[in-house]
Order: C-alpha cells, then structure tokens, then sequence
C-alpha cells in the first residue's frame, strides 16, 4: 500500500493507478467535488426563489375591468419578461450562457469581485431559475380550478387565495421536480470548467496533468458523481416520501 | 421577430459596456499584483500538483493545488526582477487570451506559441524557449523508424484542438486528419488505443508524455526531412494586453538576462521534476 502512494504505477495498472492519483490528488479533487456540491445548492435553492418570483410574474392575469392602465402595462411588461427569460435561458446551452455572462460581464469591468467562482454560482443560479420556473407553473397549473374557486367562495381576495391555497400546493407538487434539478445540477455544472470554475470535472482534469493519466483520473469523476447523484436522489426521494405523509395528515 | 430583435439588443449592450473597458496601462510600481495565468494542465511547461516545493506556486482559488514547471519558473524569475507579487490561475486554454483582454489576468505564460494571428490580439514578449516538433507513436509501430513526413504517408493523425500541431498535419502526404481533441491527455489516450497512429508535439511535450507513458516513444526529423515551421511557431512567449506597453518592455529586459543554456536547464529540470 505503501509503495503505492509513492510513485506513478506502470501503464495498464489500471486499479493501482486510480488509487494512486486519489491519494496524491485527493485535496484538490475534495475541494473540487466541495465546489461541485456548492454549485448545485446554490444555483438549486437561489433558482427555487427567483423561479417563485418569475412565475408570479408569468401567471400574472391582466384584469380589464378593475386594472388601471399603468398597471395593465406593468403586468403584460413582466409577462412577457417571464417568458422571454424562460425562452433564452432554456433555448441555450449553459455552456455558451457562461461563455457570455462571464467573459461579457469581465470585459465591461462591471464589478471588482468578478472571478469564475462568483460567476459560476450566478449562471447556475440564473439558467436553474428557468427550469425551476415551468416546473413551478406545471404545478400551478395541474390544480384544479376548483381550488381557487373554494378559495374566492370563502371570501379570499385573488392573491390571498394564491398565496394560502394555490402556491402551497403548486410547491409541494413541484419539490420531486425541484429535487431532480438538483441532480442535474450537480452533473451539469461540469460544463462551467469552460469559464475555470475548479469544480470536481476540472480538479480531476488537473489531478491527470503531470502524469497524462486521464482515463484513470476521470474515471474517479464517474465514481464521485456518481455517489453524488445517488446519495441525492435517495435524499430527495425520503424527503418527499415524509412530505406526502405530512401532507395528508393535514388534509 | 421581437425576441430576436430584443436578443440582439442585449447582445449589443454587451458590446457597448466592453467597448469602455479600462485604458490605464499596468502599474509596475514595486509589491503590485502580477497575475499570471496558464492552463496547470500541459507538462512540462505547467501542471497541477499538491506538493509543495521551491519551484511551485499556490494556484489561486484552489487551497492545496500548486502549480509546477518551466512556466513558473519563468513567471517567478519575472516576478523577482519586477519586485512584483506573483499570483497564478489556472484558466482554459480556450480562455486564456479571453481572460488576459477582460482584465482577470495580466500576463499569459502558458507555452504559447507567439503566432500572426493571436499577436492581432494581443502583444508577444520575446522568446522565452525554443522548440522542435517531433511526433509521438507506440513503440510497437513500424513508424518508430520513420526519417521523413513521407513515411508517414496514409497514417492517422491527431493534434489539439487551435494548436500549431493540428496544421501541420496537413503537410504530412495522404494523411487522415482525426478530429482534433482539446487536451494532451485526450490525445495520448487515442494514441495508446490506437484510434490514432501518431500525434504532433513540441520535443519537451513529447519527452513528458512519452517518460510517463513506457508504450510510446517520439521520432524526431532533421532539416528538409521535417515539417516545415514558420519562426514564430517554434517559440514560446509571454502574451500581453496591447496597451501594456511598458510592461512588455521590462519583461523583454528580464527574458534577454536568460541565456540559451540556462532556458535549457531550466527545461531538464522541470521534467525531471514531473516524473
């Protein structure tokens, strides 16, 4: 074992090889897999937020009667805004997103603090805002219309009803959505080496380059994810399991 | 047609806000920041490694990662004679002239070859190493016996992705120019399972991979027999902002203190240290 962590096994030693790169290189591949990790709960979380925020907006109904014209304006404005942002960060790839974002925003010297980390966490958190958006809306919309009716019977205003008996409900119907996004995250976040973020697929990239051993080195980044995404899922699917059951004892 | 329209705008904004980007020169005043960025993944001229030595450099944003090889110590010698504090990241190769021009770094010294069209870009230091193009194949192929591109005539060849290597291919006769890959260890793997029969690289490129791989060897040709190379791309130099004008000048006044001998031994070491 000991000799094992000292020098290059030969070529072909593909087991020995594997371990012998861990060993050597597990502070940056562990730092690596941490930024991988950081990445998806960020971008998970700060995009479940924003994406409250952007299907508001798109599920914005104008009212003609009651509706001044300023405010008509303002609601078919942010409409619109709602789709088009889910449009564009939906239709391309994270990958040109962070092309763009980062090398754009780093040109016009926007910001002091500007560096791939930051970015990485902005681009995730942005492009996972879209998708988290029409899982949102999915579960808006699969409610039945006779919840908000009940909801206006007893007396709630519109937003009253949204946000005490529709929002909830949408959420908990989207939160095994939610938890899938997670997962993509945490694979596709390797797309945001492109802009140097030193996430697990990029440390692993640089675990290999002193001894060109790259199938052995992502090879360990196949075995990383996967535990990741095996872990999560597992995670996500207790967590929803306990949801449901709450969620009827309430009823 | 008002999506696109709006799209465009966007994409125009950004055009606009990078237009009135910085001017100021860099400040070479003593203890300043000297940001230099490399890829720490193409031996030997930089890899990452978590030792900590005389030669190395912490990598910035990544505790415990260290950046190691001729590179560094080329960027240490320019730091040490400019009085600047030395900072390395490691970026993209497919980023790095991008990261110099947005002002996330301040010096690319990364084996790059000064070449016509990235000196449109941006300014070339001169030389700070000299190489010969040699190529690499399995040691059991009849092309370990090759004297000249004719011999290599049919085979299939593969380079990385935006490099000099990836044009010479095409002097080579009747050759199959395999789809270019983005790193020397995607390359050294087509090789090793044979989707490959040969690739280009710089000689100390290819000592490093052939020193850490037993199956392969290069093959190296002379004068004529050879590929036909422009000066510029035989040579590495330290990339620069245009506008840095005085900070090219004080690097060239570093570099012209190297000699050829010690550029040399500088070079054996660092692949000594590799392996």
């Amino acid at each position: 074992m000991n000799d094992l962590l000292m020098s290059l096994p030969d070529q072909g030693e593909f087991f020995k090889t594997l371990i012998y790169l861990f060993v050597t290189y597990y502070k940056v591949i562990l730092f690596g897999l941490g930024i991988t990790v950081l990445l998806s709960v960020v971008g998970t979380v700060g995009g479940f937020f924003l994406a409250i925020g952007l299907t508001g907006f798109r599920t914005l109904e104008v009212d003609k009667k009651r509706d001044t014209l300023v405010i008509k304006i303002l609601k078919v404005i942010g409409q619109k805004f709602a789709v088009l942002y889910v449009t564009v960060f939906r239709g391309t790839p994270m990958i040109v997103q962070a092309m763009i974002i980062f090398y754009g925003v780093a040109q016009a010297n926007l910001f002091s603090w500007w560096s791939p980390l930051p970015a990485g966490l902005i681009i995730v958190t942005l492009n996972t805002t879209a998708y988290i958006s029409e899982v949102l809306r999915g579960g808006l919309e699969s409610l039945d219309v006779g919840q908000m009716e009940a909801a206006r019977s007893v007396g709630m205003t519109k937003s009253q009803a949204m946000r005490h008996v529709m929002w909830p409900q949408a959420i908990k119907n989207a939160l095994p959505g939610i938890g899938n996004e997670f997962v993509v995250n945490l694979k596709d976040t390797a797309v945001l080496s492109v802009i140097s973020v030193v996430d697990l697929f990029y440390a692993v990239r640089q675990s290999a380059s002193e001894s060109y051993r790259f199938l052995e080195a992502f090879m360990i980044a196949a075995i990383m994810y996967l535990i990741l995404t095996y872990l999560s899922s597992k995670l996500i699917n207790y967590l929803s399991r306990r949801m449901s059951q709450t969620g009827e004892a309430n009823l | 047609m008002r999506k696109v329209f709006l799209l465009f705008t966007v994409l125009l904004s950004f055009g606009l806000l990078s237009a009135c980007g910085s001017s100021e020169q860099f400040d070479l005043t003593e203890g300043n920041t000297l940001t230099v960025g490399l890829e720490a993944a193409y031996a030997p001229y930089n890899w990452m490694t978590q030792t900590q030595n005389a030669f190395t450099v912490p990598l910035n944003g990544q505790p415990g990662a260290y950046v190691d090889g001729y590179d560094v110590v080329v960027a240490r010698r320019i730091a040490e004679e400019l009085n600047l504090e030395l900072v390395i990241k490691a970026i993209e190769w497919d980023g790095l002239i991008q990261a110099l021009q947005a002002n996330q770094i301040d010096l690319i010294i990364a084996g790059m070859s000064p070449t016509s069209e990235r000196a449109k870009t941006v300014n070339f230091s001169n030389e700070y190493y000299r190489s010969e193009q040699v190529i690499v194949v399995q040691k059991t192929s009849s092309l370990v016996n090759a004297t000249s591109l004719n011999d290599l005539s049919g085979k299939r060849a593969v380079a990385q992705l935006g490099t000099l290597q990836n044009d010479l291919i095409d002097q080579i006769p009747n050759v199959t120019k395999l789809t270019a890959l983005e790193s020397y260890g995607a390359i050294t793997q087509a090789l090793r399972s044979g989707q490959a029969d040969l690739f280009i690289a710089e000689l100390p490129v290819a000592q490093s991979i052939t020193a850490a791989n037993s199956d392969l060897t290069y093959v190296a040709f002379t004068g004529e027999n050879g590929f036909e190379v422009a000066e510029e791309d035989v040579t590495t130099a330290v990339a620069l902002r245009k506008r840095d004008t005085d900070l090219l000048e004080a690097i060239n006044t570093v570099l012209a203190g190297i000699s050829v001998e010690t550029r040399n031994g500088w070079m054996t070491a660092a692949l000594e240290r590799q392996n």
